[in-house]
């Protein structure tokens, strides 16, 4: 039953990510005209927001290209690799106080762990395209991948402190709004190392299209590519929800339904500064990339841990 | 037939197919996936004993971490125009006969130490925290340390080799 369970959330999973990628699109579209004072999408629906009617069958029926050097094997498999981890890892994110998909003791590394899976599927995808550009893009992945795997790993301990538990039900309940300016700090370090992650600008070097085309990608098409760009609205939708549940509280000071509401808005919130920093920071160099994370976020990260553990002692 | 027992099949399956592929596939990118596939299938068992932490960390570490590690290794060998690199082993004997030893040194120490002393399936991961960073402490540490050694040990005698 737990299985036929966990498939179901799984599957429910998939579809709002798929959905959310859509509507991410359009809001990316809207957000980034709005930043370089353009009017995006407009003619379709109301403030252009049927857009994306006209832009998934454009994507469905576009010709599906292999390369005839690539790996056919491994070229059609690395898009599913990289989907379902992101997806998986929505399950243990805590959408009301007391719920969750799947309330798992060790959630906190669950969440962490999974979408460590998806560098392989980088690194295969740019190994089975078979061409320099997208091998250089899937190495320059891979390395950043795991660079800030650190620092993002450091930054969510303050709360399990805190909370006293990997369960992310646990941080969601006992969660207080002191807990917010102490980890201020973590929360930063996890933002930056999340966007780093999902290889979302100024990070997006793997998919530098000034030097790279579009990198590990470069030779997908139609469905195939937009599985790529769903993974990375999908990373995008899940880092936010899980930063709004545990750094900003979820649903506080509501609860409820109103809570679960006021969540996702707080998500909505964080999908959109994102965007913002992707449209208004130029590019980092690979050197700035790693130096920032050894020699910033990491330091900081474990000095946050440091001061939480030190104010641990006198609650 | 439960679900639970296929759940179990499926991860057994997924394990055992990984290292059937790892130990008769040549091509370097797909042993690796085999690899993947034997790892992830390990951590579906430990899930199945409804120890969670260790299958996490067995993601985690593994999976996420030593695994990414080998395919970076792979993706920088130089590749001709259309060829896939392959794995040539020349000690086949040799290397089996070593993994059959530590195989069954492990289980040796395995079955002495631990015996019928292994925790309870559920709060599993509290009992190892609490022997962790309890009566074990100092061995933990020490085996960090000892890590951590060796880690040096290893660039300093590259470095000497690159001068």
């Amino acid at each position: 039953m737990t299985l036929l369970l966990g498939m179901g959330w799984g599957a429910l999973g998939v579809l709002v990510i798929a959905v959310g990628a859509i509507f991410g699109v359009w809001w990316e579209r809207k957000v980034s005209a709005r930043i370089q004072m353009r009017l995006g999408p407009q003619q379709i629906g109301p403030a252009g927001s049927l857009q994306m009617i006209a832009d998934v069958p454009k994507l469905l029926f576009r010709e599906d290209i292999i390369p005839a050097r690539a790996d056919r094997t491994l070229f059609k498999l690395a898009p599913l690799i990289v989907f379902a981890p992101i997806a998986i890892a929505m399950v243990v994110i805590p959408f009301t106080s007391g719920w969750a998909p799947m309330d798992m003791s060790v959630g906190v590394l669950f969440f962490l762990a999974v979408p460590s899976i998806e560098s392989i599927a980088l690194l295969i995808s740019a190994w089975a395209s078979h061409n320099t550009l997208s091998t250089l893009g899937g190495l320059r992945g891979a390395a950043q991948l795991i660079s800030y795997e650190v620092p993002r790993s450091l930054s969510v301990l303050p709360l399990v402190l805190l909370a006293g538990s990997l369960r992310p039900l646990d941080i969601a309940q006992r969660w207080e709004w002191w807990w917010f300016p102490l980890t201020l700090v973590a929360f930063v370090v996890f933002f930056i190392a999340s966007l780093a992650e999902m290889n979302r600008g100024p990070f997006d070097m793997p998919e530098d299209e000034s030097e790279l085309v579009a990198g590990y990608f470069a030779d997908y098409s139609g469905m195939r590519w937009a599985i790529f760009m769903m993974a990375e609205y999908g990373a995008m939708i899940v880092a936010s929800l899980f930063a709004a549940t545990t750094f900003l509280g979820g649903g506080w000071p509501l609860s409820g339904a109103a809570g679960t509401v006021l969540m996702v808005v707080k998500a909505v919130a964080l999908v959109t500064v994102i965007m913002w920093v992707k449209w208004t920071l130029p590019r980092v160099r690979p050197d700035q990339l790693m130096s920032f994370c050894w020699k910033i976020l990491t330091p900081l990260a474990l000095i946050q841990l440091v001061v939480v553990g030190v104010v641990l002692i006198w609650l | 037939m439960t679900l639970e027992v296929i759940a179990f099949t499926l991860a057994g399956l997924l394990a055992a197919g990984g290292a059937v592929a790892v130990l008769f596939v040549r091509e370097a990118m797909r042993l690796m996936i085999g690899l993947g596939s034997f790892l992830l299938g390990v951590a579906g068992l430990f899930l199945y004993f409804g120890l969670p932490f260790l299958a996490t960390a067995q993601v985690f570490v593994y999976v996420g971490g030593v695994l990414v590690l080998m395919v970076f290794a792979v993706m920088v060998v130089h590749r001709q125009a259309d060829d896939r690199p392959v794995m040539e082993v020349r000690h086949d004997v040799g290397a089996a006969a070593v993994a059959l030893a530590v195989t069954v040194t492990i289980v040796a120490c395995l079955r002495s130490v631990v015996g019928d002393a292994l925790p309870t399936p559920g709060v599993y991961s509290g009992v190892l925290a609490d022997e962790l960073l309890g009566p074990k402490l100092l061995v933990f540490e020490m085996a960090g340390a000892l890590l951590l050694t060796g880690l040096v040990a290893v660039l300093t005698i590259r470095e000497g080799e690159d001068r």
